[in-house]
């Protein structure tokens, strides 16, 4: 090859390495992020949403609002930098997409139908702020965009609560508890014994929601049992509220949501129990920083409540404890069946199916 | 100079070294894997298991570096890596031409101070210190890349040639002295053609080569140490007197030229990495990596101050006995400084097998995660070749372990044995080499019982 | 190498590979061990699980601060543990030996560091790996003595 060829073909490759070196350098970096932060989203069949997905601490759901119309067809993108998160969305939508694990990217395709404010919710425990964890979908009716949704009808159980003057928050010792375990297998043999003898009130769910175990049981010494004997016709009747199916159901929505906190096995020593206790006074705005999930094996303290003021504590929250409201989350049913639920926990014993 | 094959006989490697497309071609390409590295670290997921700046550089290249480079190819990486790259070609003025004047820049000259290896030595302790986080975390690791190449851009341009390589780079440091037991070697021919030849055109330069960028007179090559096999030699010289070639493991570690302190220490500090690292991050100590991972600055600063202790004092102390014991039991000649300088070469193949086998550990567990990888580098939820799902699964812990101890026996055997020939550069009779190569022995038999502790006891 | 330096290191060899080949008995009954295995950041509690060759483990395993994974190597086990859900896992641990569980969900940035070690004893892997690096020391010793391949 002539040294002129040479010279030539040199120059040639070196501007091709000069031109490759652009490449790498500028074009490259700003075709793919052009690309992923602008192109993709903007070719996109349906709207997209990106959701980054961190622990409260570190920004919880970003963004923290998402308004979509009603009827339209979004695509929700999650992304998770740090540790395993649950996504779910409620109240009554059925939406349940459990677990995305950092680093990894889900894609779920939704059609809100119902205009209203629901909630996006993290249910798997993730920090100690993991109940902070929440962000809001509020769908808008496409015939007037500009109208707020409002879903907040007050709920008739806690407004009933209040216009008795009941007070939620207040200490709710049993003055008596079983000396055992009562069973309601034998509960429900007794009962059936009773027969008409049977006090009406007993029969009314409307009463037994408004009114402690520790009530009812009062009601059945009247009637002739004894202390043993009535605790296990109050456990059967308190426990026959849920079927198999129900009571899976419930279960599950404990497990995912309570027993964090809780425990699995209701003794309020959960992973998230220990993290609540060790935080300091202001990080949380009440006043009883040391105050722990309740314990739902803790007779004393369980029999003495009604099922509507724990149902009112879980839709409202605990005021001032670390108790976060679900009511943006749980329909009512849904809440109900968890309260339900809680009474297996004192009460537990082989659950009869289905109620008299 | 025995037992070698050169490799330069085969007249198409020749012909592809002796081309200038060759370097600056491999350059472009690692130079791209760079990029998309520091991209993945300040854009992609911030979990690392799903970011190619943690899996691709802290697991595929540094396994590649470690396994199969360094051990049997010396230096092999610096000719193709991409920090120096940018700096190199803004001083030569051009990328793949030998474009005619001298280098651009601002023609300082590296203080005599710091010719030596201390700085490679302290830089590496200070990336060692943060490693938990260094090695976890996308964008930090990023941060450290940009500071790389930042630095090597902005040498570049203060002084002359590959000042950061020689002196600065923290991984130059290691596979430097590491590279004494490569199979790999460059070396010239024939000294007498070198010693005839008038103008050195290795060094100067000619119409088609740059003079060595690494300061190296070719002719004067004895050791792996710094020649970074950029083949700017072989294209300059018009005797065709410099060679590539293949020889025996662990050839340079008996060359007495060159045998220094810093190098001493570096070795002292890599075997004491490994083993710390070892204890660190595979071992169950909860609390250990929690101060290391800087939960809270008191226990950090405890944590590194153990940890640099543990590197400049407390190891080197123990060898230091070693080789005190090693004197003063056969009555050698030389005084103990010489001896620990000349007996650390000892501790390269072990420190190699070691480093070897520790880094089995996280790449046989958490190889799989490039697999996935792959399809989705940055963590977008890209699926470029459908492996994106492909789930974590270590490859075979029953067999690691296995090769685990045969290369840590392979290294104490190697270890001993130099030791017992650096014995006899000291000692006047095979009888005084035997004998002052038992404490030595012992030193190196107690770190491969404690690797095989860490690794296997309990 | 000449027949004479081969004699001369067989028993070597042999003691290797005795060390690394001979079937050692031992008899420890079974015995059941019931353990609460929590997962936090980044380190599982306890740390390290001894238990004999043979017992039968029976793990629950729990989460206290986020989602965490179990995996043993060697095992096959795994197994994802959320917080306030509790996991059961149950193994014979019938290989003697040290053997990993690791985290298998990523939970964090020191997550593929975060180790226990289940130590089934007696553990022989180790052991013999210990008596092959005293003979192969050894070996290298004598052969560098008795046959010292380079001249001073």
């Amino acid at each position: 090859m002539s040294e002129l060829q040479t010279k030539t073909s040199s120059r040639q490759s070196e501007w091709l390495a000069r031109i490759t070196l652009i490449l790498i350098l500028v074009i490259f970096p700003s075709a793919l992020l052009g690309y992923q932060f602008w192109l993709r989203p903007a070719l996109a069949d349906i709207r997209t949403i990106e959701i980054v997905a961190a622990a409260p601490e570190a920004g919880g759901f970003q963004p923290d609002v998402i308004r979509v119309a009603a009827g339209e067809k979004v695509r929700l993108r999650f992304s998770v930098p740090d540790v395993a998160h649950g996504f779910a969305i409620g109240p009554g939508l059925g939406l349940d997409w459990s677990q995305v694990d950092p680093g990894e990217v889900k894609e779920v395709e939704v059609t809100f139908d119902q205009a209203g404010r629901y909630t996006l919710y993290c249910n798997i425990w993730c920090s100690p702020n993991h109940w902070r964890m929440r962000s809001t979908i509020e769908v808008y009716d496409p015939e007037q965009p500009d109208r707020l949704p409002v879903n907040d009808t007050a709920d008739p159980v806690i407004a009933s609560l209040i216009a008795r003057q009941v007070d939620i928050d207040a200490p709710h010792e049993a003055v008596t508890i079983p000396t055992g375990r009562p069973s309601a297998a034998r509960g429900q043999e007794i009962i059936a014994g009773l027969g008409k003898a049977l006090p009406a009130e007993l029969q009314s769910q409307v009463w037994q929601r408004s009114h402690s175990p520790v009530e009812a049981w009062q009601t059945l010494e009247v009637v002739g049992l004894s202390e043993a004997e009535a605790w296990d016709a109050v456990a059967y009747l308190w426990l026959a509220e849920l079927d198999d199916a129900q009571r899976q159901a419930a279960g599950s929505l404990y497990a995912k949501n309570c027993a964090a906190c809780h425990g699995e096995s209701g003794d309020g020593q959960g992973p998230g129990a220990t993290v609540w206790a060790g935080q300091s006074l202001d990080q949380h705005s009440g006043t009883h920083p040391e105050e722990k999930p309740a314990a739902f094996t803790e007779l004393r303290t369980m029999l003495g409540g009604t099922s509507e003021i724990y149902y009112a504590k879980v839709r409202r929250g605990g005021m001032g404890t670390g108790m976060p409201g679900f009511g943006p989350i749980f329909t009512p049913d849904e809440t109900w069946l968890l309260v339900e639920y809680l009474w297996t926990f004192p009460l537990q014993s082989k659950l009869p199916s289905g109620r008299q | 100079m025995s037992h070698r094959f050169e490799l330069t006989r085969s007249l198409w490697l020749k012909a592809l070294l002796k081309s200038r497309l060759f370097q600056p071609i491999l350059m472009l390409l690692t130079l791209f894997f760079f990029v998309v590295a520091i991209i993945a670290g300040f854009f992609g997921t911030p979990a690392g298991s799903h970011n190619f700046s943690i899996i691709f550089v802290w697991i595929v290249w540094w396994a590649l570096l470690i396994i199969v480079l360094v051990p049997f190819f010396g230096r092999l990486w610096c000719t193709i890596c991409p920090i120096p790259s940018l700096g190199e070609w803004f001083q030569r003025r051009g990328i793949i031409r030998r474009i005619p004047g001298p280098l651009r820049s601002l023609h300082w000259r590296w203080p005599r101070r710091l010719r030596n290896i201390w700085l490679q030595n302290f830089g590496f302790l200070a990336v060692a210190v943060f490693s938990p986080i260094v090695l976890t975390s996308p964008s930090v690791s990023a941060w450290v890349l940009v500071g790389m190449i930042g630095l090597a851009i902005g040498l570049s341009v203060l002084y002359e040639n590959r000042i950061f390589c020689r002196y600065v780079c923290p991984v130059g440091g290691f596979i430097g002295l590491y590279s004494l037991v490569s199979s790999l070697e460059l070396r010239v021919k024939d000294l007498q053609v070198c010693k005839d030849h008038l103008t050195k055109d290795c060094v100067t330069g000619t119409e088609c080569s740059y003079g060595c960028p690494w300061l190296i007179f070719p002719g004067n090559l004895e050791r792996n140490t710094y020649c970074g096999l950029c083949m700017e030699c072989l294209k300059a010289c018009p005797k065709d007197n410099i060679a590539l070639n293949l020889r025996p493991f662990g050839a340079d570690l008996l060359v007495t030229k060159g045998r220094s302190l810093d190098e001493a220490y570096k070795a002292l500090i890599m075997l004491a990495c490994a083993l710390l690292y070892s204890a660190i991050l595979l071992g169950p100590w909860g609390w250990l990596k929690e101060w290391a991972n800087m939960a809270s600055l008191p226990h950090w600063a405890a944590y590194a101050t153990g940890f640099l202790t543990a590197n400049l004092l407390v190891l080197p102390g123990l060898f230091w006995l070693a080789t005190l014991a090693a004197q003063k039991a056969t009555s050698l000649q030389t005084p103990v400084k010489r001896l620990f300088t000349d007996y650390a070469y000892s501790l390269v193949p072990m420190g190699l097998t070691g480093w070897i086998a520790f880094s089995f550990s996280f790449v046989f567990v958490n190889g799989s995660y490039a697999i996935s990888l792959l399809s989705d580098p940055f963590g977008w939820g890209w699926d470029l070749l459908g492996t994106r799902t492909v789930p974590w699964t270590p490859f075979w812990p029953g067999v690691m372990t296995t090769l685990q101890v045969m290369l840590l026996l392979l290294g104490l055997v190697f270890s001993i044995v130099i030791t017992y020939r650096i014995g006899l550069q000291h000692a006047k009779t095979h009888t005084q080499a035997w004998r002052s190569t038992l404490p030595v022995a012992s030193f190196l038999t107690m770190v491969t019982l404690a690797f095989l502790w860490l690794y296997m006891g309990g | 190498m000449s027949y004479e330096r081969l004699l001369n290191l067989s028993p070597f060899v042999i003691l290797a590979l005795i060390i690394l080949w001979i079937p050692l008995p031992f008899s420890t009954t079974p015995t059941t061990h019931r353990v609460i295995l929590s997962a936090e950041q980044f380190a599982f509690n306890p740390p390290v699980l001894h238990v004999n060759r043979g017992d039968r483990i029976q793990l629950t395993l729990q989460a206290t601060d986020v989602t965490h994974g179990f995996y043993l190597d060697g095992y096959g086990l795994q197994t994802r543990i959320e917080p306030g859900i509790s996991q059961s896992v149950e193994l014979t641990a019938d290989q003697a030996g040290k053997f990993r569980y690791r985290c298998s969900i990523s939970c964090g940035n020191l997550h593929p560091f975060m180790i226990g070690e289940l130590v089934v004893s007696p553990n022989l892997p180790f052991a013999r790996a210990v008596g092959l690096t005293l003979v192969v020391v050894a070996a290298t010793l004598f052969y560098l003595w008795r046959f010292p391949p380079w001249q001073v």
